[in-house]
């Protein structure tokens, strides 16, 4: 209820400030909304959404498994967790949006720009993340395992893994929050065609009607993947843990 | 072939004081043999290095000196199999009650084509039977641990250690296990080193015990329990065993003292 009233109180303030200025320059919510249809009603906006949505899924790929891997590997061998140790913190403290214009530099307008920027300031977080889950692994399972004689791969597979999923489940829905906002900004400048791409041409335009339609449309979708995909995999996933309440 | 199933000769362990400028040896020259399929408890007060000592035996903590030979069934010393029950489950959380089992299996290098009829033959021996697909959160405490050994017998090991394993348990609960695992017993023959902290858990369950004092440790009493078993808690015969043991012990811990 105190939502619902927060959401009204909002949309009346929003279309009372817009009074003041040009539809252009500050929409009322009915003319943002105009401005939605307007772009969904152009089969064009699919094959941009398409096109924007694939460099996400890609970069996210990459980073969750570029990034578990060495988090990973990090945590199993402490002379590698200190070796990598200072690379993750600089590629964590560099400026993001540096990366974006060094990719278009070394890879000009290609495929390879967006995903790579992406990949570049994504998977670092994941491996902080994953390495912090090894240092949480339950010494007391180890031995366990060691005294049944278990082999490095079933030990990864069935009693490091599991430990370390819930690590890997933050880290990916981290991930993904970045993910999409870093390929908009990388398509801004690096790409010929993409949801980011769209922003810099209404900017151009000076529409910030359509900036906020294109904004608002993309993430939109972003939450739907968000409680559509991720939440219900991360339920099952952990489903053995609910059966804790008898 | 050896009819002793776990040789300890002259075993020694030292720990590094909390200043880290000495060394104390927690325990000195221990030896002990352990017949095949016969049960032996340790007993001693907390902190004398029992699990240390189990520890040792299971090859998870290095020894200073001494020897440990766990003897397999055709002789062969490096193809011998541990079970071992831990104070907690030490479960899988993840892992269904039947893979847990399994995963215990897969690690020996069991033959999948007899894990079925394992599963289901160490379940129904803890009386688990139907909790097969269940994940052990999902169980109490004690039948976690249930699962726990289960998991240890359907290795069949050539030595089962076990570490306090009721202590985390309720009491009313614990009685229930110690009489079900004198049930079991009947059915599997394991080789088992028990270690406790209770002499009527001890006696109760056992045929040898022995009695560790603390630091080092050391055996300073060893006894038969003749008493043919499945045996009743109540016995009197055992009440009378576990007090002779009370004030041996005492004498010996004030003997120390002095």
């Amino acid at each position: 209820m105190p939502g619902l009233l927060s959401t009204i109180g909002l949309l009346l303030l929003w279309k009372a400030v817009s009074l003041f200025f040009l539809p252009t320059f500050l929409p009322s919510p009915m003319e943002l909304l105009g401005a939605i249809v307007s772009i969904f009603s152009n089969a064009s906006a699919y094959l941009i959404i398409g096109k924007t949505l694939q460099r996400v899924f890609a970069g996210l790929v990459l980073s969750m498994l570029v990034g578990s891997s060495i988090g990973l590997v990090m945590g199993l061998h402490r002379t590698v967790g200190s070796f990598f140790d200072s690379w993750i913190m600089v590629l964590l403290t560099f400026p993001s949006i540096s990366w974006a214009f060094l990719s278009v530099l070394w890879f000009g307008l290609s495929e390879v720009a967006p995903i790579f920027t992406v990949v570049l300031i994504v998977f670092p977080y994941v491996t902080m993340n994953v390495w912090e889950g090894t240092k949480a692994l339950d010494k007391e399972l180890t031995d366990m395992a060691t005294v049944f004689r278990v082999k490095r791969f079933l030990l990864l597979r069935k009693v490091v893994i599991p430990q370390l999923m819930p690590y890997i489940f933050s880290s990916l829905r981290i991930s993904f929050a970045l993910s999409w906002k870093i390929a908009l900004v990388s398509e801004a400048f690096g790409a010929s065609r993409g949801v980011g791409k769209e922003l810099m041409y209404w900017f151009q335009g000076t529409r910030a009607d359509m900036m906020l339609a294109w904004g608002a449309s993309f993430m939109a979708l972003m939450v739907l993947v968000d409680a559509f995909v991720l939440r219900p995999w991360e339920n099952r996933v952990f489903s053995w843990r609910q059966a804790a309440a008898m | 072939m050896s009819s002793d199933a776990v040789v300890i000769e002259g075993l020694s362990k030292k720990f590094p004081s909390p200043t880290g400028f000495r060394q104390f040896a927690v325990i000195e020259s221990l030896s002990l043999q352990i017949a095949r399929a016969s049960f032996a408890s340790i007993v001693g007060p907390s902190g004398c290095g029992k699990s240390t000592l189990l520890n040792i035996v299971a090859g998870i903590e290095p020894h200073d000196s001494g020897e440990v030979r766990i003897v397999a069934q055709d002789g062969d010393s490096s193809s011998a199999r541990i079970g071992y029950v831990f104070q907690s489950p030490r479960l899988l959380n993840w892992l269904t009650v039947e893979d847990n089992i399994k995963f215990a299996l897969e690690a020996q290098n069991i033959g999948r084509a007899s894990w079925g009829e394992r599963v289901r033959k160490y379940l129904d021996m803890v009386g688990l039977a139907g909790q097969e697909r269940n994940f052990p959160l999902k169980l109490s405490g004690g039948m976690q641990q249930r699962v726990a050994i289960a998991r240890a017998l359907a290795i069949e090991p050539d030595i089962l250690l076990m570490d306090e394993p009721f202590s985390h348990l309720d009491e009313i609960t614990a009685r229930k296990m110690r009489v079900d695992l004198m049930h079991i017993l009947e059915h599997a023959r394991p080789t088992i080193l028990f270690v406790t902290h209770s002499l009527r858990e001890a006696v109760f369950l056992s045929e040898e015990v022995y009695m560790m004092s603390v630091r080092p440790a050391r055996i300073f009493k060893h006894l038969r329990v003749d008493i043919p078993r499945p045996r009743e808690p109540e016995d009197p015969r055992l009440f009378d065993l576990e007090k002779d043991l009370v004030k041996e012990f005492f004498a010996v811990l004030e003997q120390d003292h002095r």
